[in-house]
């Protein structure tokens, strides 16, 4: 709980501030969690561009061993978005892990935040597959390709965006700290002085 | 995109509809809105569970991203999102409130990692109200100053309580910045003025309260409540809890660190504050309560050492930030408008030598001020500016600070000397 504060006074007792409505539930981490999966399965990537990223120009065998490996991808991303979900956030959730580990060999700890931060707690086993079966996937396509085809349809190139605002301005972290006027032990004001309490 | 040289506020765009149907809005429109949700702020938890550690990280993980992706929007979908978007404005405003000062008692995190991400929101946070304080960012990309002056104050994207709390959470080393956007806010839209005069009588009710949780009178409920003579059981400061204690030395501490912080940062907030009688109350609380809350902490047996010594560097900093406080008010309203030659030079002169006079009764408030701010070096400034004003009364001033002094047993610091006043 935060301490007393001036402000929060001003807030409760003065009328300058917008009145607060109670009835109104700020997002939690679940709500905002769902709305992210909404996000990212309207924008960028998709699952039918990956399959046919990953099986065009392939001749029958290597087709097959890549149509085999996506199936694990959306079986891993089942488990990591959870069974209750329809076909298109199973496809949705594949389509983030490809993104994810695109370029990994491994699960790392950057990787498990990424993947707690879009769905919550996850089965750790479901990630390793899913990264090995990225790493299956891609194993016969050249590096550059893949990269070119993730910048040109990743949600983070998103060409309406401008340059970040206050990039170049000089923030300081400097706070106010206490400045007292002299120290308890140094204090000897009215120490002698009786009070008359009448 | 919205067209360029045009104000916002005057601008039409034309995008797709859903169904993919061209359709031409106004470019500040709730349609234009990203459906965003952007999730509130909570305070890094005090010696937190590794769980509660991680909700704070992922919270806080979230606001930084949302807030970069903010700050990179175009002007007029920014602008968008700050008017129409409620949970952009409901995470801002809990930072405000929750964010630690750094004059909390736990102000700084355990955790490295919440550190840093302490120090990342932080800096996100500020840049937001700093560009929502901006009405012009580009020749291209500019709001009509009057408009953005509406706009700011009718969806209270800044309020008096927020621009405090901005000037307390990033004052120390932003305050340029921070001068600039506050005298835009008020320059653009002046009801806040209105607002800043409506608040300040709340404010001199938190001294009230203060005095009353001490069990000291304050003028007016002597004046209006008769009370009976075996009714005065009130708590004092020497018997309150000690909670209770360090919760009024700690909201004296925060309110006179922010009253202080923001009258520094913009000081043409001193005029609002004069004209309420700030100075008078100010000085008659310092008067009243300082001496017995000192006691008390000076008294009281606290078990724990530290926190004594805790209490007593908050409450001499309190003592520091209203005596600094009564100076700022002086200096802007009646110093510097004679340091500057206006019109009515006499009347400024003679305001200030009415508040100096007005201080001889405040034994202790006088004698902590003229430390830290010699009388005798404005009374030398007024007759350097004003050679006629009237010696006698001067002198009169001088003598009364003396014997001020002489009353209360104290002596001045070495490093100050000051000149006799002449009887």
């Amino acid at each position: 709980m935060s301490p007393p504060r001036l402000t929060g006074a001003l807030r409760s007792f003065s009328h300058v501030s917008k009145n607060e409505d109670f009835t109104e539930k700020p997002y939690d981490l679940k709500t905002k969690r769902l709305k992210r999966q909404e996000l990212f399965a309207r924008e960028g990537l998709t699952w039918q561009k990956i399959v046919h990223f990953c099986t065009e120009h392939q001749d029958k065998a290597k087709q097959q061993a890549a149509s085999q490996e996506l199936k694990s991808l959306l079986l891993a991303a089942k488990q990591i978005v959870g069974s209750e979900h329809g076909q298109e956030a199973i496809e949705s959730a594949a389509v983030f892990l490809f993104e994810t580990f695109h370029n990994k060999d491994h699960v790392g700890t950057e990787e498990t935040r990424t993947i707690r931060q879009m769905f919550g707690p996850f089965p750790s086993t479901a990630a390793d597959a899913s990264c090995d079966c990225v790493v299956r996937l891609l194993a016969p396509l050249e590096n550059s390709r893949v990269e070119d085809f993730i910048q040109t349809h990743s949600s983070h190139h998103n060409p309406q965006r401008g340059s970040t605002f206050g990039r170049n301005i000089a923030f300081s972290y400097d706070c106010y700290a206490l400045d007292p006027l002299e120290d308890l032990h140094c204090s000897g004001i009215n120490e002698d002085q009786v009070s008359l309490d009448l | 995109m919205a067209c360029a040289r045009v104000p916002l506020d005057e601008q039409q765009v034309t995008e797709s509809g859903p169904f993919g149907k061209e359709c031409t809005l106004p470019a500040l429109h709730p349609d234009r809105k990203e459906d965003h949700c952007f999730v509130p702020y909570k305070p890094p938890p005090e010696d937190g569970s590794p769980a509660e550690v991680e909700e704070f990280l992922e919270f806080a993980r979230f606001i930084i991203e949302d807030l970069e992706w903010l700050l990179a929007l175009p002007h007029d979908k920014f602008w968008c999102q700050v008017v129409f978007d409620e949970s952009l404005q409901t995470c801002l405003d809990s930072y405000l409130r929750h964010a630690p000062r750094s004059l909390d008692l736990t102000a700084l995190p355990s955790s490295p990692a919440v550190a840093e991400m302490q120090r990342s929101i932080h800096r996100m946070v500020f840049l937001t109200f700093l560009r929502m304080a901006t009405h012009k960012e580009s020749k291209e990309n500019f709001l009509t100053p009057s408009v953005f002056g509406e706009i700011i104050y009718e969806n209270f994207l800044f309020d008096i309580p927020k621009i405090l709390d901005l000037c307390v959470l990033f004052g120390k080393g932003n305050s340029q910045l921070l001068h600039k956007m506050i005298d835009n806010i008020f320059t653009q839209q002046p009801s806040y003025y209105s607002d800043l005069g409506e608040t300040v009588p709340t404010v001199l009710q938190v001294f009230d309260s203060i005095l009353d949780k001490c069990g000291l009178q304050c003028e007016g409920a002597t004046a209006i409540e008769p009370m009976k003579l075996n009714a005065h059981k009130q708590p004092t400061a020497m018997t309150m809890s000690q909670q209770d204690l360090l919760d009024i030395i700690l909201y004296l501490s925060d309110s006179t660190s922010t009253i202080h912080a923001f009258m520094d940062i913009f000081p043409a907030a001193c005029t609002t504050f004069h004209a309420h009688g700030f100075l008078g109350r100010l000085t008659s609380f310092y008067e009243t309560a300082v001496p017995d809350l000192e006691k008390a902490v000076r008294k009281r047996n606290f078990g724990d050492k530290g926190l004594q010594d805790d209490l007593w560097k908050r409450l001499s900093h309190s003592c520091r930030k209203m005596v600094e406080t009564a100076h700022l008010l002086l200096h802007h309203t009646c110093l510097q408008p004679i340091l500057e030659g206006r019109e009515n030079m006499h009347t400024f002169a003679e305001e200030l030598l009415q508040h100096f006079t007005s201080f001889l009764p405040e034994k202790r408030f006088l004698s902590d001020y003229d430390e830290q701010f010699p009388i005798s070096d404005d009374i030398s400034l007024l007759q350097q500016a004003i050679p006629v004003i009237d010696e006698t009364r001067t002198s009169y001033l001088l003598q009364g600070v003396e014997s001020v002094w002489d009353s209360m047993g104290r002596q001045r610091s070495l490093n100050q000397t000051r000149p006799k006043a002449s009887s």
